[in-house]
């Protein structure tokens, strides 16, 4: 059942990784129907261009990772909750200390979201009515946080507070990317390196 | 059971032809919902018995691809959808359960 598409074989994977989750009973079968969904999208004739398909089916494996969450989790009720709390406590946050790494890392989350807004928006045309709400929403949000980031942190690099506000305020997403991967100081660092523009 | 916006959609499209199966993609796209909320809904809604499901036969002529799961509603969900959905305003998704709306409107309301 393994596939031949490079895509298909990441989005099997994911499924497969998700369903480690669940019971042991539920398991094949769950990544036996999961596959075959995954070969339908990949399959839909309806997503054009047809690289929107393989954005779909990652779209479709996040879906899958929430779901099997929620259905092995004890309490179903609880389960927003209690991600949230994992969300901000665990998952180890990566802070590449090499200059070169940081700015792939940017680049590629930038071409990542860039990549998700197109596809929202190609996929929902005219009249755009939730889809363009939650952008807007998620780009207030997402500039919000970089704003109280910047203002909670003692010091931030290269370029004065100020600088990186405005940076975040007037390219939404990119400033804020660029804030934080090469303005951020990590809150476990000592001292950062010299007054701005001197590493 | 508590009629949430996405749970009246998913109901809309079973009921609309509840012989139909349907498999888990077509239900993403026609009540327009993520597989993080459809799934665990479609488990809720056969751990209750109102809808059931079954593995497709391996046809011959289905080109290699790999058997789909169906769903479809049981009688007896067919019988609640429906007395759900009636409740339910039309052509509206309520993310509120319906039992909590008040059975005369909102004050002031009535003019």
């Amino acid at each position: 059942m393994s596939g031949t598409r490079p895509v298909q074989r990441i989005a099997e994977r994911l499924i497969r990784s998700a369903c480690r989750r669940l019971p042991a009973d539920e398991r094949a079968e769950r990544v036996r129907e999961w596959t075959a969904e995954l070969d339908a999208i990949l399959d839909d004739e309806s997503i054009r261009p047809s690289w929107l398909r393989g954005l779909r089916a990652l779209a479709f494996c996040i879906g899958i990772s929430r779901a099997t969450r929620q259905l092995s989790g004890p309490a179903r009720a609880g389960s927003r909750r209690a991600r949230g709390s994992r969300w901000r406590s665990g998952a180890p946050r990566t802070r590449p200390n090499d200059t070169a790494v940081r700015v792939a890392v940017g680049v590629g989350v930038y071409a990542v979201v860039v990549a998700g807004v197109v596809a929202v928006l190609t996929t929902h045309p005219a009249p755009r009515g939730w889809p363009f709400l939650l952008l807007v929403t998620l780009g207030i949000g997402f500039d919000g946080y970089c704003l109280a980031d910047i203002a909670r942190s003692r010091q931030v690099r290269y370029l004065p507070k100020w600088a990186w506000a405005l940076i975040c305020l007037a390219q939404t997403p990119a400033g804020g990317i660029a804030y934080l991967c090469a303005g951020r100081v990590g809150r476990a660092r000592s001292a950062p390196p010299g007054p701005a523009g001197q590493p | 059971m508590k009629l949430t916006g996405p749970l009246e959609r998913v109901l809309r499209v079973l009921v609309a032809d509840p012989a139909a199966q349907h498999y888990g993609y077509d239900l993403m796209k026609a009540a327009r919902l993520p597989s993080g909320t459809l799934y665990p809904m479609l488990a809720r809604l056969q751990q209750e018995g109102l809808v059931e499901s079954e593995w497709e036969d391996q046809r011959p002529d289905a080109g290699g691809r790999p058997p789909r799961k169906y769903y479809r509603l049981t009688a007896e969900g067919a019988r609640v959808a429906r007395l759900e959905l009636a409740r339910a305003p039309a052509g509206r998704s309520t993310s509120r359960p319906v039992a909590a709306r008040p059975a005369h409107g909102m004050p002031g309301s009535a003019r």
